[in-house]
């Protein structure tokens, strides 16, 4: 059978640069071991307002992480998983308010497991938080820091955001960003949408592709998914850095196989009227969803990692 | 594990589109559930109707919020006469059950919002009424592969709540038997796209004789670690019941994104979608989430009813 040919644009030599630069970037950065799981521990004070810390903490790892969230250990272990401690706060009755420290090894795995659940950023404490009702959830280096405090009230909330703010100041260093979200286009991005993955599930939570990874997102990929205002409905794009160019290469011939058999560019409508389509670049495949236009899609896919807003 | 046949965001709209120009585009489903391998879903049905009794009561929680046990028995006693068609609830289970079943109360014990023992004893309650050794009736959620009355049952009751659930949805009576595989992790690909064949395994083919989705304090949205935040749980002082899991899940569903609606104030999909239920219908054959296939009996609280 004929192999057919992935049609993407060639990649211009200071793009390709770029994109080697962001690869060795990805596998040398954000490992740094600044603290330690025990230091942290420590600098919880032992009461506050009246909530006495509970010892022992507990300690969880990658083999026993079930047992202590029901049901959702595996989002976790495909964010690299490294440890988590739980600590508890308790005061009169059953109630508490727990602390889940969790070491996900690198930077961009703990930020992109704050991205895959967060609706929004408040800014309270860490490189990327959110409170909601109760729930104070922050990223900051290695660490995704969750702390509940249910019910809700304004005193709960209020010692919830210092033990926040405490360990977040007890984190010395923040970690880098992963570098495939300095990609995206600026203009009109939601910035709360964008989400950093290695798995192609976590694709699928957000934006349904496909039931099979025609992708071929796994660990050694970074990919950030972002949705972007249009005059009516939204649009998404979606980056993929691959290890090298041959594994990108096949991520564009499946997609197309399975996805566009009828791409004429890299580009194709769909029975909604919606453009679809993808642009491959070195180790990098930058693909468009739901686009209004041909036009829009190009002007989306050309601008990725140029700086330069897309046209309209 | 039945492999999977590629289905892809692309084809869905191509189907969509074809059955809007044809005028037969199924409105109350949702994307996933005209997806069938054979050709459309509707084909694939059979013209009979799944019952499903939607029974409220505002006093079946108390002021902690707690399950009234009194009331709990009356509504489900309600929910099997009326699924049954029974004058009363002993006479009822008595065509569900047996004297001579080994009776597995399949439960669920979430520690946030569980299937509650008002729930577990109610049934069990039933099941010694219709004649059942109490040595052959067993409650269990996590050991049922373990335990020595599940592994011998003949006979299943599946009851568990309904609530937000980041893998799958949500957390339905479809989902509550994978605890009946010694790998859960394998079926939490693609949004738990395969959990009905678990109900094809022989350990629990055709076993299953009732039903209960605990609508009590249903979860309609999901944050967090630990998967829950009592901001998104509500008082429903409900139970969806009936034979047909696949129609009682699509059923609990359609209230969980009504109330999705109200609380978010715009439509606010779950992430993921709930896919199971449909491909439980259109891949599995378990039941019907067609909501023109499923006769909803309700009683009871008519207030916020979403459905």
């Amino acid at each position: 059978m004929k192999q057919r040919t992935a049609v993407c644009a060639p990649a211009r030599p200071k793009l390709r640069l770029l994109a080697l630069l962001l690869v060795l970037i990805s596998f040398s950065a954000g490992v740094a071991m600044a603290q330690s799981l025990d230091n942290l521990h420590s600098i919880l004070p032992a009461e506050v307002n009246g909530w006495k810390k509970a010892a022992p903490p507990e300690t969880y790892d990658k083999s026993n992480l079930f047992d202590y969230i029901d049901g959702g250990a595996e989002l976790y272990i495909s964010y690299n998983f490294q440890k988590l401690l739980a600590v508890r706060y308790k005061a009169a009755g059953d109630e508490e308010i727990v602390i889940d420290i969790f070491d996900m090894g690198n930077s961009y795995d703990a930020y992109g497991l704050f991205s895959h659940g967060r609706e929004r950023e408040d800014g309270l404490t860490g490189q990327g938080s959110e409170y909601n009702a109760g729930l104070l959830t922050f990223w900051k280096d290695r660490f995704y820091v969750s702390i509940l405090a249910y019910p809700e009230t304004e005193g709960k909330k209020e010692i919830v955001l210092r033990l926040g703010r405490k360990l977040s100041q007890a984190i010395p260093q923040e970690g880098p960003l992963p570098p495939v979200i300095n990609l995206l286009p600026q203009p009109d991005l939601v910035p709360e949408s964008v989400r950093y993955f290695h798995h192609y599930i976590w694709l699928n939570s957000h934006f349904f592709i496909a039931n099979q990874n025609i992708l071929l997102i796994d660990d050694d990929t970074q990919a950030v998914l972002a949705k972007y205002k249009t005059a009516d409905k939204p649009l998404h794009m979606l980056i993929a850095l691959y290890p090298d160019e041959t594994k990108a290469e096949k991520a564009a011939q499946s997609f197309l196989k399975n996805y566009l058999p009828d791409a004429r560019e890299g580009m194709a409508q769909l029975p909604d009227g919606r453009w679809t389509g993808c642009r491959l670049a070195g180790n990098r495949l930058n693909v468009v969803l739901n686009a209004p236009s041909r036009e829009v899609a190009v002007s989306y896919l050309e601008s990725i990692g140029t700086g330069r807003p897309p046209g309209k | 594990m039945k492999k999977t046949k590629m289905i892809t965001r692309r084809e869905f709209i191509r189907r969509t589109s074809l059955a809007a120009v044809g005028g037969a585009v199924f409105l109350t489903k949702p994307e996933w559930a005209s997806w069938n391998a054979e050709g459309p879903a509707e084909a694939a049905q059979e013209a009979k109707k799944s019952k499903v009794v939607l029974i409220r009561n505002k006093d079946v929680l108390d002021e902690r919020g707690r399950p009234v046990a009194a009331v709990v028995q009356e509504m489900l006693d309600t929910a099997v006469k009326e699924l049954t068609g029974k004058p009363d609830a002993v006479a009822s289970w008595k065509t569900l059950i047996k004297p001579n079943d080994i009776v597995g109360i399949k439960s669920n014990v979430w520690n946030y919002i569980p299937t509650t023992a008002e729930v577990e004893n109610a049934l069990k309650k039933r099941v010694l009424d219709a004649g059942v050794k109490e040595s052959n009736i067993a409650i269990d959620d996590r050991g049922v592969i373990q335990n020595p009355v599940f592994r011998k049952a003949t006979a299943l009751i599946n009851a568990r709540p309904m609530r937000a659930h980041h893998w799958s949805g949500v957390g339905t009576l479809i989902k509550n038997y994978i605890m009946f595989i010694p790998d859960p992790d394998n079926y939490h690909g693609d949004s738990c796209s395969t959990l009905a064949s678990i109900w094809d395994l022989p350990h629990v083919k055709g076993k299953t004789r009732l039903n209960i989705l605990v609508m009590l304090t249903p979860q309609f949205h999901v944050v967090g670690p630990h998967s829950f935040n009592p901001k998104y749980v509500w008082s429903y002082y409900g139970f969806l019941v009936g034979f047909d899991p696949v129609a009682v899940d699509a059923t609990g569903l359609r209230v969980i994104q009504a109330k999705r609606q109200e609380f978010f104030g715009e439509e606010r999909p779950l992430s993921p979608p709930a896919k199971h239920i449909f491909t439980a219908d259109t891949q599995y054959h378990l039941g019907t989430a067609d909501p023109n296939k499923i006769d909803l009996v309700k009683i009871g609280y008519d207030q916020d009813i979403f459905i």
